[in-house]
């Protein structure tokens, strides 16, 4: 009998394992249920008199990759108090789910800080939470002359909401996670 | 303990002489000379115990020893020398004994230094290791941060239970890490995964330099990291041992306990490791959330069938927790800059705790192996291997509304390896080793996060095929070999634009390996080796399919799916020897250079998201090169005092852009002066040991290929006292160690947490070892 060469069995042998594991496909990978990411910032500003509600809205609707979010800024009135309250919301899920309400249950644990350019508006805290400290969920915010500028709004997770100037909104001190940090143009005529 | 090296076993000749009286005899004499095993020469001053006895003697200055007035009997014998591992042996004395005790050098100079060419392992590689003694005098420290002390070694980390090896600058999955034979597998995706193995199992840790990647599976373009676990001693005697210390910093305590028997039937060994440390602290501060704990265990069992089958099962289960620096979780790029100008990190508490929370690790890795070796004739032999292993890992992160409980990650991977390996030892010296290797690695994502997952799921199966020759001269041997690797990885990954959807993707590979290499005896005290080696790395998952924000780097990742394998070819070139047995120099020059470097690299790009601004990073490729030497010297300045200096020097350069690479460590000058002392009082192998390590600042960096500069170059003072003790059938071994002496703040550009905090400072480590 012919002597089969090993070298021809080994490459064989081979072609038949490639052959096999081809078919050795992953499972469908269970798509998770992306409760914690947050899609959509809304601001929501009414004027405390006459005038406009306006609507600043960042949004993101697939997350952190993929398509880049769409924002939009807004056009305030001079010399106005508008009583602003912010809206969270991960439309990933149907129905959107209001992540507002778990900033709210964790309020200790969080807090919005609000930082215009070039001074053309002031922004003041309108609630509180069980420790007395202020949340930003809802605020109140003055305009004064014209100008163009920006309005940038950071939820820090877990900050240190003792430290100095952190309960008047100063940022600097507050340590802890950016959750958001969204930067909307603003323009006060 | 009971530490039998390979070589202790090969080497360790008990001659004894018949004698045809079998009565008791109670004027027999043990005698003796004791040598060091690589270099043949005689230890003077190492000390001999008799355990049944409760008594000892010392070798003379030529290393002769002789016990008069001996019954005859089954004795235990104890050799020990400082700076060697001690040596056990089991001898029944039925007439006058004549030993020739052969002791392993601990250093690493000194080793190996001739060349063996009859029989045994015979190498062209640049090899170094560590041994049971070691490893047992550094009972507190992880597999990286224990290799530290080999030259060309260093440690890449985030904070201090986090550390993986590094090589010659490579690590990760340019390293392979073989676990009792079995290439480690399990999630090697960042700097930020150590390898989940227990050092105090291993007998002896080998650092292979050159390019020792043709014979083990796993991906390596270059060296090669062996885990050894112990022989099981040959003694029908139960023996056990354990091994206790504590460390000041971060108050951690652990404990291992061994016990083994050789019985008729089968010989078995179990070992466990408990470990626990809190808070490390700094020169300053408390490092928050940076404790760790550890549960180990492994089993062992050998069987003799006959005088050509033998087999060994083992299985090993690791078991760790590590807590991440609070202060480092960060939410964006922002944060980032704000934690690099702070002096003390967010979060840092004034009290030490224990306590670990998010972020934190939590990892298992299991491991049974079943090994056959069948000796087919006097010379040749046939081994076959299955080797199974199971890992999972979870990483928790801060989350929002109690999701803290819940993994931002969970991997769990399954693999299935099976080898046959034949080994031939064919006239005129010629040795032939050959083998076939088969892994099937499944890994999935558990569903439980919540988050898209970063790395998809996928079933890879590597195929592997290699023949390695060498021969053996009078002087000279030489080796040459091939490896064959087929891959085929299936993998499904999800969508991550909207809708989500599965995407699958199919890699398949084909490698090939060379490798060939010299060692030369060039005078009785001179040996130079060489080595060249052709190896190719697949790119891994993460750098094909990776994407998404990285939070603790601040970035988003993007893989690429058409990177293509890294080739590379590394050369090693070493000389070893001695001056008149004095002065003890080793050096190794290498050079690398790698095709289609596959990197991070940041872009241009900012990406825009809720949490703000990020800087993308891409995996790249360019041809690298990597070069450097090692040098290490040793000399003898009286019987009792001796000195050691090592320099490490390397550096990485991107040839296409012309850049330097990143993550290369800085280069480093070590130099320890150690004086000892034979036997003082009720103590014996007294050991003081001054030692000081530099590492010089990395400079080899632009300003632009990193977030913050590289941190300062430092210096850190070191102590250690270690002495032994006889206490009736008890063998004592204790260590004092300092590291950090004079508490220096420093930061080391390849710790990750250095963006954020300082390194540790000042510790001070007891240890304890017993055995019986």
């Amino acid at each position: 009998m012919k002597k089969i060469n090993p070298l021809l069995l080994l490459g064989m042998f081979s072609m038949l394992f490639a052959f096999a594991c081809k078919k050795d496909e992953p499972e469908d990978p269970i798509i998770p249920n992306e409760e914690e990411v947050i899609t959509t910032l809304i601001l929501t500003l009414n004027p405390d008199g006459p005038g406009n509600p306006v609507v600043l809205t960042f949004e993101d609707l697939d997350g952190d990759g993929g398509i880049a979010p769409t924002i939009s800024g807004g056009v305030l009135d001079t010399n106005t108090t508008y009583n602003g309250s912010l809206e969270l919301l991960n439309e990933l899920e149907n129905p959107a789910q209001d992540i507002t309400e778990e900033i709210e249950e964790e309020a200790v644990d969080h807090q919005f800080f609000f930082q215009p350019s070039d001074n053309i508006l002031s922004v003041a805290y309108d609630d509180m939470d069980a420790n007395g400290n202020p949340i930003g969920i809802s605020t109140i915010l003055t305009t004064t002359e014209a100008g163009i500028g920006t309005l940038t709004i950071t939820l820090r997770h877990e900050p240190n909401k003792e430290a100095p100037g952190v309960s008047t909104g100063d940022i600097t001190n507050a340590g802890g996670e950016t959750d958001i940090e969204v930067t909307f143009n603003v323009e006060v005529q | 303990m009971w530490k039998f090296s390979k070589y202790a076993v090969v080497c360790s000749v008990i001659l004894i002489l018949p004698v045809l009286t079998y009565a008791q005899n109670c004027n027999l004499t043990i005698s003796g000379v004791v040598k060091d095993v690589s270099t043949e020469a005689p230890i003077s001053y190492a000390n001999l115990f008799v355990k049944e006895l409760q008594s000892g003697g010392v070798s003379d200055s030529l290393g002769f020893f002789q016990m008069q007035n001996i019954c005859a009997g089954n004795y235990h014998v104890s050799i020990s020398h400082i700076g060697f591992e001690t040596q056990e042996l089991f001898v029944n004395i039925s007439a006058d004994t004549t030993i020739t005790v052969r002791l392993d050098y601990n250093s690493q100079l000194l080793h190996e230094a001739a060349i063996t060419v009859q029989g045994g392992t015979v190498t062209t590689q640049e090899t170094q290791f560590l041994n049971s003694e070691s490893i047992s005098q550094n009972s507190d420290k992880n597999l990286a941060t224990l290799l530290e002390s080999i030259s060309g070694v260093r440690t890449i980390k985030n904070g201090s239970g986090i550390a993986k090896p590094m090589v010659h600058g490579l690590y990760g999955n340019r390293l392979a890490i073989l676990n009792n034979g079995v290439a480690q597998s399990g999630q090697q995706w960042g700097v930020d995964h150590s390898p989940e193995i227990d050092p105090l199992v291993a007998n002896r840790i080998t650092v292979i330099q050159g390019v020792g990647t043709l014979e083990y599976q796993g991906s390596s373009l270059g060296s090669v990291i062996l885990v050894e676990p112990n022989k099981i001693y040959q003694d029908p005697h139960l023996h056990a041992e354990s091994r206790y210390f504590f460390e000041s910093n971060g108050l951690g305590n652990g404990i291992n306990f061994e016990m083994q028997q050789y019985t008729k039937a089968v010989g078995w060994r179990a070992i466990g490791t408990l470990k626990k440390s809190g808070d490390n602290r700094t020169s300053k501060y408390y490092l928050r959330n940076t404790g760790n704990q550890e549960a180990n265990i492994a089993l062992q069992f050998e069987k003799v069938w006959n005088k050509w089958w033998q087999s060994d099962l083992y299985f090993s289960s690791f078991n760790a927790e590590f807590g991440v620096l609070r202060g480092s979780h960060i939410g964006n790029l922002t944060d980032l800059e704000e934690a690099f100008e702070r002096d003390v990190p967010f979060y840092t508490q004034d009290e030490f705790s224990y306590a670990i929370s998010s972020p934190s690790q939590k990892v298992n890795h299991h491991l049974l192996k079943f090994h056959n070796k069948f000796s087919i004739s006097e010379k040749q032999s046939l081994e076959i291997t299955y080797a199974g292993q199971y890992n999972l890992r979870k990483e928790l992160d801060v989350r929002r509304s109690g999701r803290s409980d819940k993994p931002a990650l969970s991997l769990r991977q399954v693999s299935n390896f099976a080898e046959a390996k034949y080994q031939n030892y064919l006239p005129n010296n010629w040795k032939l080793k050959s083998g076939i290797q088969l892994n099937r690695v499944d890994n999935t994502n558990l569903p439980e996060t919540g988050i898209l997952p970063l790395i998809p799921d996928y079933i890879a199966y590597e195929y592997g095929v290699y023949a390695i020759a060498s021969k053996g001269f009078e002087h000279t041997v030489i080796e040459f070999g091939g490896r064959y690797d087929y891959e085929i990885r299936n993998v499904a990954a999800i969508s991550t634009t909207l809708p989500r959807e599965i995407i699958r993707y199919q890699n398949e590979y084909n490698n090939l390996g060379f490798m060939a290499g010299i060692a030369h005896e060039l005078s009785k005290n001179w040996q130079t080796t060489f080595n060249i080696g052709y190896a190719a790395r697949n790119p891994e998952l993460n750098e094909l399919y990776s994407n998404g924000l990285h939070q603790g780097v601040g970035g988003i990742e993007e893989g690429d799916p058409t990177l293509s394998k890294e080739t590379s070819i590394k050369n090693t070139l070493s000389l070893i020897g001695n001056m008149r047995g004095k002065l003890f120099v080793e050096g190794l020059v290498y050079y690398q250079k790698i095709d289609n470097y596959i990197f991070l690299t940041p872009q241009d790009e900012i990406r825009l998201t809720i949490r703000g601004a990020f800087p993308v990073f891409k995996y790249q490729q360019t041809n690298a090169q990597l070069y450097g030497f090692d040098l290490a010297a040793n000399y003898q300045i009286s019987e009792r005092l001796n000195i050691t200096g090592k320099y490490s020097f390397i550096k990485g350069y991107d040839v296409s852009n012309d850049l330097p690479l990143v993550y290369m460590p800085s280069n480093n000058l070590y130099s320890a002066l150690s004086y000892q002392i034979p036997k003082v009082g009720m103590f014996y192998n007294l050991g003081f040991q001054v030692n000081g390590n530099y590492v010089f600042e990395q400079k080899n960096l632009h300003a632009f290929q990193d977030f913050v500069a590289p941190p300062a170059s430092y210096f850190l003072l070191g102590l250690k006292v270690s002495a032994e003790k006889q206490l009736r059938k008890w063998r004592l071994n204790t260590f004092i160690r300092i590291e950090n002496l004079l508490n220096e703040t420093y930061r080391d550009y390849l710790n990750r947490q250095r963006y954020f905090a300082d390194d540790m400072g000042f510790n001070l480590i007891v240890g304890i070892n017993t055995s019986f």
